[in-house]
């Protein structure tokens, strides 16, 4: 048996080589700080044979969803990614995946939303695609990133629903790491060639996406809601498989550390979440009880998962890296709220809005954060 | 977990060195994690970056704001390099022509931009003082020559490596303790 290769790769390298190691068949790219250098990278294999690929050029991020899209329908494996107003700009495509039931993986690499004009990391970008109908999964480190884009592949082919992999701009991005790359043939049997049930072909021509009345709409709308839904314990699959593969274990739906007896629950996604793990640390040696709860997907929503794991009675402290406009505070504190209510009434949830444009989170800094919210 | 951080100028190659800091410490068998600030750069602009090492996976994703080690490029940036925060008793490595110790820290000393020109490490913008720069902090971190020049030839295999090595070493060897 091959052994597991480690090298020093950043964020962006990372999510390279996982398109690589998946195979991938049709990648469409347009540039957009921090995702750029992944779609370099890729071009960059396409052009000397490491990746026997389509890289397809476009003039804009809206194009790069619909080639992307096309490209699905014919039963091609499909990557590509973007940041900020990239990701804005795909909006209505991003429900024409959805609802077209095709299995697009993208990487979104997280930034604030202009205006004005920031290059780094927030989560507004991503959280405000909530209701496209996407499968959405939020990562804290480089190996994360490899890892989830290979999951990603396996969840978005079983259940044909596509999906977003998340990570922060520059913070994992732009920081180099080690990186272990399991063995192509661990990944081969990881995930399998991509065998569509139904594909768009000129052999057999079939229409795609006709006007459907009513009776037919609402249907299809009600399985693409129940299928997301569906989506959970094929995620936890794709997890504990690969961690049966590869030995490597980044958590399923959630992540959690030293949880178990915590009073005090740190609640957070991305790149502030690893950091939180030392202030916990920090926390713990001041004698508070702390603990983390990081949701790895956060659509659909860990709602079992997340009411199974809090600790009777916990202060659940939710850090937001977003705004949730027109209530106080950010979206991962009130999507935590509204499934809790009438389920976990020993919770207590309190909120803040931190590290908005790439604001640098220090694992003191956020350790101080919680201990004020404490007194709150 | 050793944390350091880098104060340069643009230009100076502080990307460079933090790279090959985090490929050392996995080279010496640690984990290493390089994290550079990117924003609006300009040539002669100061810029940082962040370096960790550690014996355990590391977690951490911030910039460097209480570094056991501050590494300044060119010593106009030592107030500002300091200031910008180091642990109690950290240690502060200078390149300069002749530097002077920072006070309650500390303090090495190593003549990079002689060591690059001497090496024949230069451009028309200036020598390439983060190759001795390199030297000069493994030899402070205590990471064994031999670590330190596999890094190097890891990274440029052939005569570039050679004459990397060479400047890298002197600085391995010159880099002085001027205050404790």
């Amino acid at each position: 048996m091959k052994a597991a290769q480690v090298i020093m790769e950043t964020g962006t390298k990372a999510a390279a080589l996982a398109v690589k190691s998946a195979r991938v068949d049709v990648v469409p790219g347009y540039p957009i700080t921090p995702q750029t250098s992944i779609m370099e990278a890729i071009a960059a294999m396409v052009e000397n044979g490491e990746l026997n690929a389509r890289f397809i050029p476009v003039e804009g991020e809206h194009s790069v969803l619909a080639a992307a899209v096309a490209a699905s329908a014919t039963g091609a494996r499909v990557f590509t990614a973007t940041s900020a107003n990239g990701l804005l700009y795909m909006h209505e495509v991003l429900h024409m995946a959805s609802g077209g039931r095709l299995p697009v993986v993208m990487c979104n690499v997280n930034r604030g939303i202009f205006a004005p004009w920031t290059l780094w990391a927030d989560h507004q970008d991503s959280f405000a695609q909530r209701d496209t109908g996407w499968i959405q999964y939020h990562c804290s480190s480089n190996q994360e990133v490899f890892n989830t884009i290979l999951q990603a592949f396996r969840v978005a082919e079983q259940i044909n629903i596509p999906v977003m992999v998340n990570f922060d701009g520059f913070a994992i991005s732009h920081c180099l790491m080690p990186l272990t790359i399991p063995p192509q043939e661990d990944i081969d049997r990881f995930l399998p060639p991509h065998e569509p049930e139904w594909r768009l072909d000129p052999a057999h021509p079939s229409s795609f996406s006709n006007v459907t009345m009513a009776a037919e709409y609402a249907p299809f709308r009600q399985m693409l809601s129940d299928d997301i839904m569906a989506s959970i314990p094929l995620v936890k699959q794709a997890a504990q498989e690969y961690q049966d593969i590869t030995g490597m274990w980044d958590g399923d739906t959630i992540d959690t550390y030293r949880l178990e007896d915590a009073e005090v629950v740190a609640f957070a996604v991305n790149s502030m979440a690893a950091e939180l793990r030392l202030s916990v640390d920090i926390l713990r040696e001041q004698g508070v009880k702390a603990g983390l709860l990081r949701p790895r997907l956060y659509l659909p929503f860990p709602t079992e998962d997340i009411i199974d794991a809090l600790p009777q009675n916990a202060q659940v402290m939710v850090l937001d890296r977003n705004y949730n406009f027109g209530h106080p505070g950010g979206i991962l504190a009130s999507e935590l709220k509204s499934v809790l209510y009438g389920r976990r009434n020993d919770i207590t949830v309190k909120n803040r809005v931190i590290g908005i444009g790439g604001i640098d989170l220090t694992r003191r800094f956020m350790a101080d954060e919680i201990r004020a919210m404490m007194d709150e | 977990m050793l944390e350091l951080r880098i104060n340069g100028f643009g230009g100076q190659g502080s990307v460079t060195l933090a790279h090959l800091l985090a490929q050392a410490a996995l080279e010496n068998g640690e984990q290493g994690q390089a994290l550079p600030f990117f924003g609006v750069e300009r040539r002669g602009a100061p810029v940082r970056a962040a370096v960790r090492m550690s014996p355990t996976t590391i977690h951490a994703h911030s910039q460097c704001d209480l570094p056991d080690y501050v590494v300044v490029m060119s010593e106009k940036l030592t107030e500002a390099a300091v200031g910008e925060g180091i642990t109690e008793f950290g240690t502060v490595i200078i390149n300069a022509p002749q530097a002077t110790a920072v006070a309650k820290h500390p303090t090495w000393h190593v003549d990079a931009d002689t060591i690059a020109r001497e090496a024949g490490l230069f451009s028309a913008d200036g020598p390439f003082i983060n190759i001795p720069l390199f030297g000069a902090v493994c030899r402070v971190l205590n990471i064994p020559h031999n670590i330190m020049e596999q890094t190097i030839l890891n990274k440029w295999p052939g005569n570039s490596g050679a004459r990397n090595l060479g400047a890298a070493g002197k600085a391995y060897q010159t880099v002085t303790q001027i205050s404790v």
